[in-house]
């Protein structure tokens, strides 16, 4: 129960953090990333979904090609000619956007601001539209983002799991004025820890409840029990949600290996070959082996240090001549 | 009684690659390497157990793009090829071996290991699909299905239409396989984004599985965690959490099983060891250097490997399955106190992950089952469906965005090395959208019929998910960049020729014999 206890105040603490109000005013947002307290579930997650990730790469494991593939006869366009901009959520923290502008549009809003437009900065502005249908004003909060006009994505750090983000790619102008050119989707960053809806609502799908029914047996051994139970249950099950109670697993007592910097191998093999009739019998220390259709033979061995004695016996197809011929090899490594 | 269960979830997947204007096409040898390592030996473990009646629930997701190259005659000729060839270096190297008994014993093993692939391989009529729906038939194996290509999920929001037709194409493909409906799915790389459960509920689809956060972050907070599923707001759909210690113990390269000291080592492989003109027949035929499959070393523990050696490996997995169970039984006492009814462990994993990385994997699930079923009480393994039916009352949440992926989101695929290609996978998406609502009243056929197939089939393989996954992981990219392109190039090329109503057949006929996957795709079914 101590470990149950620790596990609950650790996650008080990180929950408590979690819902410190973001600081989210006026254009400019930049949270350190270094501020943001991991919960103990992202700390596992991401140390093992590194190592997965080291294992799956081994699925499409390719050496370093020499071979060159063809050129390909098309490229992919640079763009398909229409203004756009699309967001889509990373994780809790970042949604990235990429965007395409047409010179027609450019050329329109050159011709429309005449000298300004040169003055005007790009800018992707970053509404928060939680919980809102957006009009375009009713945003909670915005935040401007100054990007090149070179610039054709990015990827935006929202500052707040659990809220709902639309961008407006346009331009600023000196007098603070904001001219949309194209409006995104709406996308949703999740919450980074448990939810603190705690309302809970049970359900039975319809053609299971109508299995019971027939069956007679209620609602099975799930149905709710008395209330102090739930209660403790509540509290004590809340721990166990976010890490599996106290059980040490044995571990592997592995250490990930050095990387060598400089290194030598050196291994020796040894080849014997020969020739006689194609139709005779030979062995190799006893062993028969195969010829080629034209009564060679050639073997290779990997040569361990010591004497290695090779007796090498060839019998004539009717079996009235043998000669037989012993190569002695000794290998020493110093 | 038991007081709980676990539900072990192997997802199978690799990518459509495909090359029949190719002789010998590298990438081709990801499909051939887990036939051998991983699909035959899982098999034959399943074989020995029903053999030695031992009672065994594994749910095993098989993609469509891996049904679909496993069933491939052409694949299926290039595999004996392979494997022919593997046999031949193994004869080879127990003869090089003579004098060195510690690796001659390996050179044996791997020699019998791949005989034995070859045997399995033939007597399934060369389409390991028969084995596991065999298994499936029997009751001891649920086959989930998958998106179509395994598209990632969250990253096709923006263009749902496309999400449906991975999931529409999966599911039919599943029954002309199957012979029934999928009771479930797994997610490709397990991504989740809310209000996707509409999509397998307009399929009959009535369960999936979602990360650890995915469920505890869902909303409402989930009163039993992980360890029991809960329906999706608004759909029903019920949604299994992953266990993330049970997890973590075999996944984790560090302090899990597969990093044990006796086990065989990975990286070294003869075909990067060995003399070059020796080897040279063996690898690429363009003399590129490969894994050949015959490693003989074991972990060790230091930069001096030693030679691998099979039984101390086999006793380190079998005390890894008593492990393994020992802390799920104890896990399941402790949580069936505090829950008052059967808690679900979900323990899902790379299938080839077991036997191509983790040599022993299959072993170890061997152990594994057989000790779940004889050697004790407290658990017994399930499927998910036999689950629900057994507990149809489950909260009711909506599960949070999420993925089984590095740092649990979408940055995997969504990253400076792959973004570039979203702009042009949606807009083949829209496009594709509007042929589909353009042309499904027509009731097109012939060659408008084909070509509208055809781009659906192109914009699907575009969509892969390990195309992404490669270009982020950032070795060798350049073949998954290529797919990403070519796909793309021609879908957009089909869509322009529909639109201008000039249709080069000659160029279709082409693509549909290289990309011929799912021959009864109805484009139709992205919108």
């Amino acid at each position: 129960m101590a470990i149950l206890r620790k596990i609950k105040e650790r996650l008080k603490k990180v929950m408590q953090k979690e819902i410190a109000p973001a600081k989210v005013k006026g254009f400019f947002l930049r949270k350190a990333k270094t501020q943001k307290i991991k919960s103990p579930q992202r700390i596992t997650k991401e140390v093992l979904g590194a190592q997965e990730t080291a294992v799956e790469k081994t699925k499409f494991s390719t050496p370093a090609a020499v071979r060159v593939a063809p050129a390909m006869l098309q490229e992919l366009p640079w763009g398909y000619g229409a203004d756009k901009i699309v967001l889509q959520t990373r994780d809790p923290w970042w949604i990235h956007a990429y965007w395409e502008l047409t010179s027609q549009t450019l050329d329109r809003s050159k011709e429309r601001l005449g000298d300004v437009f040169f003055n005007a900065k790009r800018v992707l502005r970053v509404y928060d539209v939680s919980h809102i249908i957006f009009d375009g004003t009713n945003a909670h909060r915005f935040f401007d983002i100054e990007i090149s006009s070179e610039a054709n994505n990015w990827y935006i750090d929202t500052g707040g799991p659990g809220r709902s983000w639309c961008v407006d790619l346009g331009l600023r102008l000196p007098n603070g004025e904001f001219i949309t050119i194209v409006r995104s989707n709406t996308v949703y960053t999740p919450i980074e820890g448990p939810s603190w809806i705690t309302d809970e609502e049970w359900m039975v799908p319809d053609e299971m409840f109508a299995r019971l029914y027939g069956m007679g047996f209620g609602l099975g051994r799930s149905s709710p029990v008395g209330k102090a139970w739930q209660e403790r249950i509540k509290r004590a099950l809340f721990s166990g949600i976010l890490a599996s109670p106290g059980i040490t697993s044995v571990t592997s007592p592995v250490k990930i290996p050095k990387l060598r910097k400089f290194w030598l191998i050196v291994n020796t093999e040894l080849i014997v070959y020969g020739a006689t009739e194609p139709d005779a019998k030979v062995t190799i220390q006893g062993k028969e082996i195969k010829l080629r259709p034209d009564g060679t033979f050639s073997l290779r061995f990997a040569l361990p240090d010591g004497k290695q004695v090779i007796p090498v016996a060839g019998t004539s197809a009717d079996g009235i001549d043998t000669i037989t011929i012993t190569p002695i090899v000794t290998k020493e490594t110093r | 009684m038991n007081k709980g269960y676990l539900c072990i979830v192997l997802h199978s997947h690799l990518p459509f690659v495909r090359h029949p204007e190719h002789e010998d096409f590298l990438e081709e040898d990801w499909l051939y390497e887990a036939i051998t390592e991983t699909y035959t030996p899982l098999i034959e473990v399943f074989e020995r157990l029903l053999n030695d009646k031992v009672d065994f629930r594994v749910t095993i997701s098989l993609t469509p793009t891996l049904i679909s190259m496993l069933s491939d005659s052409l694949l299926q000729e290039r595999y004996l090829k392979h494997i022919n060839r593997l046999i031949e270096l193994a004869h080879r190297e127990v003869e090089r071996t003579r004098w060195q008994p510690e690796f001659q014993g390996l050179a044996i093993m791997y020699l019998n290991n791949f005989c034995r692939a070859r045997d399995t391989f033939e007597r399934f009529n060369r389409n390991l699909v028969n084995a596991f729906k065999n298994f499936q038939d029997l009751g001891k194996i649920e086959i989930v299905t998958c998106g179509a290509t395994h598209g990632y999920f969250p990253l096709m929001d923006i263009c749902r239409e496309s999400v449906r037709a991975q999931i529409k194409v999966a599911v039919s493909h599943y029954e002309s396989v199957f012979g029934r409906k999928p009771l479930g799915i797994w997610f490709p790389e397990c991504g989740y984004q809310p209000g996707q459960d509409e999509i397998l509920k307009e399929t009959g689809i009535r369960y999936f599985f979602a990360d650890a956060h995915g469920v505890l972050h869902g909303t409402p907070r989930p009163k039993y965690g992980v360890f029991a599923p809960v329906y999706c707001r608004g759909t029903g759909v019920a949604c299994f959490g992953r266990d993330l210690e049970s997890s973590k113990q075999v996944w984790s390269s560090i302090e899990g099983y597969p990093g044990d000291y006796y086990y065989r080592e990975f990286y070294r492989d003869i075909g990067f060891d060995l003399e070059y003109d020796y080897i040279r027949p063996y690898i690429h035929p363009d003399g590129v250097r490969i894994n050949t499959g015959i490693k003989y070393y074991r972990i060790t523990g230091s930069e001096h490997k030693q030679p691998y050696a099979p039984h101390l490996a086999r006793e380190k997995a079998a005390e890894h399955a008593a492990n393994f169970m020992f802390n799920r039984e104890r896990q399941v006492e402790y949580l069936h106190d505090f829950m008052q009814k059967k808690p679900i462990i979900v323990s899902p994993y790379d299938a080839e992950l077991f036997g191509h990385w983790w040599y022993e994997g299959p072993m170890w699930l061997d152990f594994l089952l057989r000790k779940i079923y004889f050697d004790q009480k407290a658990i017994a393994t399930i499927h998910a469906s036999e689950y629900l039916y057994e507990n149809p009352r489950n909260q009711v949440v909506t599960p949070s965005m999420s993925s089984w992926g590095w740092k649990g989101y979408s940055e995997m695929w969504l990253q400076g090395p792959n973004d570039w290609i979203y702009r042009h996978l949606h807009k083949a998406s829209e496009r594709m959208t509007e042929l589909a609502r353009t042309f499904s009243h027509i009731n097109p056929d012939g060659l408008l019929k084909r070509a509208l197939n055809q781009a659906l089939r192109e914009l699907l393989l575009a969509q892969s998910s390990d195309w992404a996954f490669i270009m982020g992981a950032g070795t060798h990219t350049a073949y998954a960049v290529r797919r990403t392109k070519e796909h793309v190039l021609r879908f957009t090329n089909l869509y322009e020729q529909i639109k201008s109503n000039s249709i080069d057949e000659r160029w279709l006929s082409d693509i549909e014999y290289k990309d011929n996957i799912f021959p009864n795709i109805d484009f139709r079914v992205h919108q």
